[in-house]
């Protein structure tokens, strides 16, 4: 009886527990809150620390001796940014997490699988078409966003399957016909815009569209905890789409769900900020070498670390050649890139 | 022996070309702005303009007749759209170039194009750089071009001219207190000129002081934070031009600057402020009109 | 209880399978065997509502199958494949826990609870993988694997169990340790088993009804001894066989007889 209750105990020691999510969930939205404070204190404009605290902590009631400029650099420019960071990040992560699960491939990325491609085009038709309409970019982002996926995997569908080999195809031949439109696009436009453009395909946070920080933090906030009151059927999923079927996922729906939530996540990133790249590969990567596969940890904790890389990856890129600015992507993907081969080796 | 002297002199003919046009049917030498020593005929009758900038000073200096070529981006003066296009500035057309039949082709910078000016080379086709920094690299560039097509004396009394419409200008607002200023050259992602644009020398001329004069680059993207911070008296958007009714507000950073607070913000026509030619001074004359008002009333 | 009554399932104007009927009844092991291509696969997809037919119905406990959904089907059909994807890293018992997927109440972000863990543990001892609970599936070898696969089957309590091959990979200690599993679950909770097997002495020995397969159609249906004459597997697998009784069990025992060169020497 006692050889029972120890092969027991044995038997339930690495398993995901609510209680294991909930704390390593906390930690992390503890960090990313510290995270933002910290960061907001960081700018190409010096802002006196304890002042910045203070006013931070009142939540913008009290200027705490910040002068008239420094409190609006600090709270129409600098916070603002952070949060569209943070909404950017949690949603590519989330995006990645979901794509990985549902087309069964650590290596499915919005980026890499030209995904955040279509929804650069989508906006960029927006911007031609329906220019003052802010509410637009969003919305034709998230279709561009869709089209993109459903054009990788039904690519990637062979008779076998969705193999690495065929989804890594896929994804090329999307990209790279999609960057093809891109630069097409570009050379219609006027030479003095085409600059401003290619900052922003590589990744630009310093948009300061009011109208369109609350729509990135609703998106990515509603879209991660959808995928997460998924996660069950996407752990089952995850391991083949014929398994899942046969334990009780209704495969159908949940892939629906999956396509058009991960979709809606890229869409609003990019309307937002461009492509922001290697987050959707790296982050849900880290979360599950860390916390494991299951994805009732894995999803929440990578929404959460998302935000976290891309704050921080946005802080270098405005502050380390200020008060001039560099593309955030080009600073994820310089970090990303060889994090990645790291996480390769070590796996 | 006599065909391995034959192949030999041969083999050190071609060694000996070395990246100039042979000298053989051309007369002068004149330097460029890359530094290259280049060849001209005496008289050069077929000109290709390969930048907006360099188009203008070509008719400035009265051989508009001599143009054969242009880019998309040459639309000034008008009588240039008539002369038949090789393509737009960055990617022109090799083809439609030799096929023009040039002498010489006149480009604004030797990085852009020096795979293709190895191809012109390779046609005998002189190719001459020009890429003026700043004013008086533009009069330099306008009394070179003046030379090459044998116009020296209409571009002579050219620079003359701007030369004393610039001192007149610097002269109004030598007494005045110099406006700190803000070149926005896009709203959104914010653009500005920096420490090498050109338009950073017209703003200084102008009785400004370009609050990002000190920013490595030429066209820098800027960071909001320091945008606000700086507090410009004044902002100057580049529009109407090229750029057509973009760039036409001030960007959400600046806003509260008091350059809008006291509505000191001009519009002025970014061809005047981008493109090194003669029309330089116009849009020198129009920063400074706007920034000091009172210097010029007559 | 499951029952097939004369289905047809086509692919691309191919018929794979033609009007077919089984019938799985409780407590009753039902074997498949048959050629390579005879449909023996697609009629398992079939039973468990994956691939429907083009024509005929499938009833379960009464009910036609598309009537009812997904995740009551799958408490009462559990399916052993042949093998698993395992692209991202799991522990055999995450794997295994998979199967209590249909019995969650809250099938979205829901947990498991302590009845799932004690029928997990149940079921790891059964298989003999309680040792392997915490390691990872794809350091399991094949055989492993395979028990897993059967482990995460059992946890799903289904009364009712497709098993495709489920003893291709196992040596002879571990075929007999699952075969007699399934047997039991069919002799004392009134199980019903389908498997698909090569081993026609395997069903022989534990199957109560075999169905032998071929293009698709049902060649012979019945007891072991009725299905397994040699006429019958001869025209089936176009090999000579040999049928006795087998010296223990007493039921059909067959043996293939190869055309070697043996014979050529004069030893046969």
């Amino acid at each position: 009886m006692i050889s029972t209750a120890s092969n027991v105990v044995v038997v339930s020691a690495n398993r995901v527990t609510l209680r294991k999510t909930l704390v390593s969930c906390a930690v992390l939205a503890v960090v990313l809150l510290f995270a933002i404070v910290v960061m907001s204190l960081i700018g190409s404009e010096r802002l006196p620390a304890r002042a910045s605290l203070c006013a931070i902590a009142s939540l913008g009631t009290s200027a705490c001796g910040l002068s008239r400029d420094q409190f609006d650099i600090l709270f129409q420019i600098r916070l603002p940014r952070i949060l569209l960071a943070a909404a950017v990040g949690g949603s590519l992560a989330t995006a990645g997490a979901g794509y990985q699960a549902l087309l069964r491939n650590p290596l499915a990325e919005p980026y890499l699988l030209g995904i955040s491609n279509g929804a650069a085009v989508g906006t960029m038709i927006a911007l031609i078409f329906f220019g003052a309409n802010e509410w637009m970019r969003p919305l034709v982002a998230f279709s561009g966003a869709l089209i993109a996926t459903l054009a990788v995997y039904r690519l990637a569908r062979g008779r076998a399957g969705a193999t690495p080999e065929r989804l890594i195809l896929a994804g090329v031949i999307v990209t790279t016909f999609l960057s093809s439109v891109i630069v097409f696009v570009t050379t219609l436009m006027d030479a003095t815009r085409i600059r401003s453009f290619t900052f922003w395909l590589l990744g630009d946070l310093s948009g300061t569209s009011r109208a369109l920080l609350p729509v990135a933090i609703t998106v990515a906030v509603a879209g991660a905890l959808v995928l997460t009151l998924h996660a069950r059927s996407l752990n089952l999923l995850m391991l083949g789409e014929r398994d899942a079927f046969d334990l009780g996922v209704e495969v159908g729906r949940v892939r629906v769900v999956v396509f058009l939530v991960a979709s809606l996540l890229v869409g609003s990133s990019v309307a937002a900020s461009g492509s922001v790249g290697y987050v959707g590969l790296v982050v849900p990567h880290l979360a599950r070498l860390s916390l494991g596969s299951d994805n009732r940890i894995s999803i929440p904790a990578a929404a959460l670390g998302g935000a976290l890389f891309v704050i921080v990856a946005d802080t270098i890129a405005r502050t380390i050649i200020a008060p001039r600015e560099l593309p955030v992507g080009a600073i994820t993907a310089l970090i990303g890139a060889p994090l990645f081969i790291y996480l390769l080796k070590r796996a | 022996m006599q065909r391995l002297a034959l192949v030999a002199s041969l083999i050190l003919l071609c060694a000996c070309n070395t990246p100039h046009t042979t000298a053989t049917q051309n007369s002068r030498e004149i330097t460029d702005d890359a530094g290259r020593r280049v060849a001209l005929p005496q008289r050069v009758d077929r000109v290709i303009s390969l930048a907006p900038n360099l188009t203008e000073v070509v008719f400035a200096v009265g051989a508009g007749d001599r143009l054969v070529g242009r880019t998309s981006y040459c639309d000034y003066p008008p009588e240039a759209k008539a002369v038949p296009e090789v393509g737009d500035t960055l990617h022109p057309s090799l083809e439609r170039i030799i096929s023009l039949k040039p002498q010489l082709v006149l480009i604004s910078t030797a990085s852009q194009l020096e795979v293709f000016t190895q191809q012109l080379q390779n046609q005998n086709i002189a190719v001459f750089v020009t890429d003026p920094h700043d004013l008086e690299g533009v009069f330099r560039s306008i009394e070179q071009i003046g030379q090459i097509l044998g116009h020296d004396e209409q571009a002579r009394l050219l620079v003359q001219k701007l030369r004393e419409r610039t001192n007149a200008v610097e002269e109004a607002v030598k007494q005045k207190q110099p406006v700190r200023i803000f070149y926005q050259l896009s709203a959104e992602p914010l653009y500005t000129a920096g420490h090498d644009a050109f338009v950073t020398d017209l703003m200084r001329r102008a009785g400004a002081i370009s609050v990002t004069a000190d920013v490595p680059g030429a066209w820098p993207k800027y960071s909001n934070e320091s945008a606000l911070a700086a507090k410009p008296e004044a902002i100057i958007l580049p529009t109407g031009g090229s750029m057509g009714t973009g760039n036409s507000t001030v960007a959400e950073a600046l806003r509260q600057s008091p350059a809008v607070r006291e509505g000191r913000v001009y519009k002025i026509n970014d061809d005047h402020l981008v493109r090194p030619g003669p029309r330089a001074v116009d849009g020198l004359e129009e920063m400074a009109r706007a920034l000091h008002p009172d210097a010029f009333k007559q | 209880m499951l029952e097939a009554r004369k289905i047809t399932v086509s692919y691309d104007h191919r018929v794979a399978v033609a009007a077919v009927s089984v019938t799985l009844k409780n407590g009753e092991a039902t074997a498949i065997i048959g050629p390579n291509g005879a449909g023996k696969s697609t009629l398992l997809r079939a039973l468990n509502g994956q691939i429907r037919p083009s024509s005929g119905t499938i009833v379960l406990d009464g009910e036609p199958l598309e009537r009812l959904n997904r995740r009551s089907i799958s408490r009462r059909i559990a399916v052993v494949a042949q093998e698993a994807e395992l692209r991202f890293p799991v522990t055999v018992l995450e794997f295994i826990l998979g199967g209590r997927f249909a019995w969650a109440t809250n099938a979205g972000w829901g947990w498991e609870t302590d009845r799932d863990l004690q029928v997990a543990h149940a079921v790891l001892k059964e298989t003999e993988l309680t040792e392997l609970s915490g390691r990872l599936m794809n350091e399991l070898s094949g055989g492993e694997r395979q028990r897993a696969l059967m482990a995460r089957a059992l946890a799903t309590e289904a009364p009712i169990l497709l098993l495709d091959e489920p003893t291709a990979n196992l040596d002879l200690s571990h075929q007999a340790t699952l075969l007699s599993l399934v047997r039991n679950r069919c002799d004392q909770q009134r199980a019903s088993a389908l498997v698909i097997t090569h081993d026609i002495n395997l069903a022989a020995q534990f199957a109560d009804n075999i169905l032998l397969m071929q293009h698709g159609k049902t060649i012979h249906s019945g007891t072991p001894a009725e299905v397994l004459k040699p006429h019958i597997l001869q025209e089936v697998f176009d090999v000579r066989v040999l049928v006795d009784a087998h010296p223990v069990t007493g039921g059909p025992r067959v043996t293939p007889v190869h055309e070697t060169h043996r014979q050529e020497k004069g030893i046969l």
